[in-house]
């Protein structure tokens, strides 16, 4: 989740009339994780559905509403212009086909505002732009600009001075020797066509979703912005646009609108949408009763409009709250308003009998007869790698199960065996006292269309006089005990055990696994000194299915 | 101090009262004991600092085979000496008489001028009184001796022959009462009492792994507030680890370096029609993307037991329930002390009339109780299948800070509905290890899977 770094006496200029404490005290029920805090400083964590949430400008908005400084929904006001225009070519519309933007003006831009709309710039592509994939926004100077302006495509040779550079770059230059270009350049493919945001002098002001030209930089002296933003579809392209647009306003910008046309293209609404919502509804799933106004009113705190409409609540939703779906998004944000605090935890009178799985009773019983044998529980990853599966106990690898880009080595391929494990236990413990007894019960993982999860059940038993009839008894018992079941052996071949010592085991004619002494080539390859004898059953099939 | 002593310290005491500097040897005949008895008594005492022990080495010497012969026949060149002493003789038939010493006993006797010889007649010239090693024979003789107690020239000369002495080194062990000792009264200590103050060897218990301990705690605590368990598989088609619950395709969750994908596995049957339709359609309404089957098809590593409470409720779509899921979930990571790649997850269920979050944060509250938490608040969180969702935070007095434990919410409706459930479903879960860390006071989540034996033996097993 992405995190963002506050600053209390900034925060506290944004909100208003409160303290430090009310601040720190109440950004974890908006949601907000804090992750560390160095006197002046927070550094907080904050959901992916909230992106309003990557400034701190955004952040004191919430804060406003919950304690209530500033409720109600902020209503965005944008001046119709006719000055502003783009107009979309048809080229684009298989590569990028939408964009849209805003004309923020009259701001004042500091080193610290700067700051914050880079990292939301940087926040919205990497979550609700998908890595620039799904949509993407550029922040530009507005008075280095010429409009009309227009969305086009041109070849790869196309020339322009790239953002932080001085020089002309070719587009495919770009892409290939800058480190935005290797990152993105992918989104593009490898149409011979790429996107560009030409203005009437036929200067390019972007080329999205990869970089800005240079001469449109926004400094601290920058007063007026453009923005835009592109995407492969046009309500995603709109719902960025209408977070910057309400952190610009917020910010003291004046808005004025950038009309658009062409190729399936038009103009932003950035229009609130109004959802209707059962007062029941939200009582009964908060378990609370609260009034109609109350409702309103921890709405209004979770900045949102409401009113009654007979006996609903029509609330109105601003563009950048693009997170609420429904009803139930309003359930939560009246508990939001309310007071997550405030929410008292009760018991349901309801009665319902519990159970616990079969399954688990029976795996119980066993690990409790193991223990009363002398064994020791080990737990062991299902995720294994192929040096404790198949190199040190000398198996097959033929039907492999792994997973894709694994970070750990330790863990690549899924164990169709838990035997392996034990004895990677055992060499992990030769300087423990013996003897040393482990068993486990576990899923192992066989390939079948797709995968046949089974439970298994494995031990081993380490010590100077470790033999087959010892290893053979404890089964034997096991079993019997457990579950009432005969064991027969018979002379089998392993490359884990020695030959002449090693079992293949039947319960009523039907193999369940193998037992035996682990083989000297093993027993070296795990660099255990005494002698070790084990067995593995699969349990499925056997006492359950 | 009142000390309490074994019989056999008491034996021992006795007699190095009446004679000190004695061997183990000596100790035996004199206590009546054995030798182990004997060992493992001076040991005690040694430890209690009631006994000396002075260790010296001793060299001691026997007869070898021709060592033994020169004592019963005389040294070679002394039996040449003899049978020449009244008439010479021939050399053949001294070498008849003398076997294989013949020629060494001739070397010296005429080295030191003994003998004369006149072709092949030998003759005697002088007769030495004594010779060299003789003394040191008649000394050892048929017993041993020790080399305190040889002459030095004597013995020399002897050591150079072949096969003459057997040299053996002993270590002898002289034992003695300390000062401390000598003042005590064994005698009058209760007979037949022990030691019960002294050390013990080491045994260990065979147990259930502690985290399996905790897991069959938290488990037993959600049956008895009326939740049944049911069980799933680890691997899992991506529709019921993601699509059913509402996480759209392209969610950074779903990349590979989050989820363990199953290397050219994908699965067959997923749902039934109308569960695909139905959930493509909310994914393709809410999200507006291109909803991709295959991508639904493909297996993972559930990344959550989510999955298989969700599709129970498909597939039962009960009015009321209670139930629960437990067992081993997955995230591509990098392991860490505070992160696995595999982990416990326990997630369950509330379908009811009265389901409410405050219900929910009520049960919260109660399991919580159970495993002995009492400081436990609610803050509000975000999960992509629930709404609302809250986050318990439980305050550890350790490590004096409020953690982040089980998550929690309603299912949305773009969840349930697709899915046929009409019902509120109200859901919960989080990680078992972390629990299980607060409770061992671990500080590395690795130690649990880490089966090292120092641990397992040793941690408490009721915490």
């Amino acid at each position: 989740m992405p995190v963002i770094a506050l600053s209390y006496s900034r925060l506290q200029k944004l909100i208003g009339k409160v303290s430090k404490k009310q601040i720190s005290d109440s950004l974890p029920f908006l949601g907000l994780d804090i992750e560390s805090e160095d006197k002046n400083l927070v550094r907080v964590e904050y959901s992916p559905n909230r992106p309003d949430y990557s400034t701190d400008i955004g952040i004191a908005l919430g804060l406003q509403g919950l304690l209530g400084i500033k409720t109600g929904a902020l209503k965005l006001k944008i001046k119709k212009s006719n000055e502003y225009s783009i107009n979309v070519k048809s080229g684009v519309s298989k590569i990028r086909p939408y964009v849209t933007g805003i004309v923020a003006k009259n701001g004042k831009i500091n080193e610290e505002i700067l700051e914050q709309l880079i990292q939301m710039q940087e926040d919205l592509h990497m979550g609700i732009g998908r890595k620039r994939k799904k949509s993407s926004i550029g922040i530009h100077d507005l008075d280095k600009i010429s409009f009309p302006l227009t969305y086009t495509t041109t070849n790869r040779n196309a020339k322009f001075i790239p953002l932080k550079s001085t020089k002309e770059s070719s587009v495919s230059h770009i892409l290939e020797n800058t480190d935005v270009g290797r990152d993105y350049g992918y989104i593009l493919g490898n149409s011979a066509q790429v996107p560009m945001i030409i203005d009437s002098n036929g200067d390019t002001v972007s080329f999205p979703p990869i970089i800005n030209a240079a001469i449109t930089t926004i400094t601290t002296k920058t007063k007026n912005l453009f923005v835009e933003v592109t995407g492969i579809n046009k309500e995603d392209a709109e719902d960025m646009l209408s977070v910057v647009v309400t952190i610009l306003q917020t910010a003291g910008f004046t808005l004025e609108s950038v009309k658009i046309s062409g190729a399936k293209n038009s103009s932003p609404k950035l229009e609130p949408k109004k959802i209707s919502v059962n007062p029941t509804l939200i009582n009964q799933m908060l378990g609370l009763n609260l009034s109609t106004s109350k409702i309103i009113s921890s709405l209004k705190k979770s900045r949102l409009d409401a009113s009654i409409k007979g006996k609903n609540i029509i609330c109105t939703i601003p563009a950048y709250r693009f997170d609420i779906f429904g009803p139930m998004d309003l359930v939560e944000e009246t508990a939001l308003g309310y007071g997550i605090q405030n929410l008292k935890p009760t018991l349901s009178s309801s009665q319902t009998l519990g159970q616990i799985n079969p399954i688990s009773i029976q795996l119980k019983s066993l690990s409790q007869i193991m223990i009363g044998l002398g064994y020791l529980e080990a737990l062991n990853s299902s995720l294994s790698s192929k040096r404790v599966l198949y190199e040190m106990t000398n198996r097959n690898a033929t039907k492999i199960i792994s997973v894709l880009d694994s970070k750990s080595q330790e863990h690549t391929i899924l164990r169709d065996s838990i035997l392996p494990g034990l004895l990677e236990n055992l060499s992990r413990n030769i300087h423990e006292s013996y003897p040393q007894k482990l068993f486990e019960t576990g899923t192992i993982f066989l390939e079948d269309n797709p995968i046949n999860e089974k439970t298994s059940f494995a031990a081993v038993s380490a010590h100077p006089d470790a033999n087959f009839t010892e290893i053979k008894s404890i089964l034997q018992a096991a079993l019997q005990t457990g579950f009432s079941l005969e064991i027969k052996t018979k002379t089998s071949t392993h490359e884990t055990f020695e030959k002449g010592r090693t079992a293949s085991i039947l319960v009523n004619g039907k193999t369940i696994g193998v037992m035996g002494e682990i083989n000297s080539k093993s027993i070296e390859n795990y660099k255990i000194r005494v002698p070790v004898v084990g067995f593995e059953i699969h349990l499925s099939g056997l006492i359950f299915d | 101090m009142s000390q309490v002593f074994h019989e056999i310290e008491k034996k021992i005491i006795s007699v190095l009262k009446t004679e000190s500097k004695l061997t183990p040897e000596k100790l035996e005949k004199l206590t009546q004991l054995s030798p182990d008895q004997i060992r493992r008594g001076i040991e005690w005492l040694k430890l209690k600092e009631l006994a000396i022990v002075n260790e010296s080495k001793n060299t001691n010497f026997s007869l070898g085979k021709n060592g033994l012969e020169s004592f019963q026949k005389g040294l070679p060149e002394r039996r040449l000496l003899d049978l020449i002493k009244k008439n010479s003789m021939t050399i053949s038939d001294l070498q008849k008489e003398l076997g294989s010493v013949f020629g060494p006993a001739m070397g010296l006797a005429k080295r030191n001028d003994w003998i004369s010889s006149n072709g092949n007649e030998i003759s005697l010239k002088n007769y030495p009184s004594s010779l060299a090693g003789e003394k040191t024979l008649k000394q050892i003789g048929e017993g041993t001796i020790s080399e305190s107690i040889l002459e030095k020239n004597d013995l020399a000369s002897l050591l150079k022959r072949p096969d003459f002495l057997v040299e053996n080194i002993v270590k002898t062990k002289e034992i003695s009462l300390s000062k401390n000792a000598q003042t005590l009264d064994v005698t009058s200590s209760d007979s037949g009492a022990i030691d019960v103050e002294a050390k013990v060897p080491e045994v260990f218990v065979a147990r259930t792994h502690p985290l399996k301990d905790t897991i069959d705690e938290i488990r037993e605590i959600f049956v008895t507030l009326g939740f049944t368990e049911i069980l799933g598989n680890m691997t899992q088609p991506s529709f019921w680890n993601f699509d059913a619950l509402f996480t759209p395709q392209d969610h950074p969750a779903r990349e590979l370096q989050d989820t363990f994908y199953l290397d050219g596995i994908s699965a067959k049957k997923i749902g039934t029609p109308e569960q695909i339709r139905k959930v493509s359609e909310s994914h393709k309404k809410n999200w507006r993307y291109y909803w991709d089957i295959n991508e639904a098809r493909k297996m993972v590593l559930r990344t959550h037991t989510t999955c298989v409470t969700i599709k129970h409720l498909a597939e039962n779509k009960p009015d009321e329930a209670r139930v629960f899921s437990l067992g081993r979930v997955f995230r591509n990571e990098k392991v860490s002390y505070k992160h696995l790649v595999e982990f416990n997850q326990i997630e369950g269920v509330v379908v009811g009339k009265d389901a409410s979050l405050r219900n929910l944060m009520g049960i919260q509250r109660e399991f919580y109780k159970r495993i002995g938490i009492t400081k436990i608040k609610f803050w509000p969180t975000f999960f992509p299948y629930t709404e609302p969702s809250l986050q318990t935070m439980v305050y550890n007095e350790r490590l004096g800070k409020w953690i982040e434990l089980f998550g929690m919410g309603i299912f949305r409706p773009e969840v349930t509905k697709p899915l046929g459930i009409t019902k509120p479903v109200l859901a919960w879960g989080g990680g078992i290890e972390r629990i299980a860390m607060l409770k061992y006071g671990l500080d590395d989540v690795r130690e649990f899977y880490n089966n090292d034996l120092k641990w397992l033996r040793g941690a408490t097993k009721c915490q």
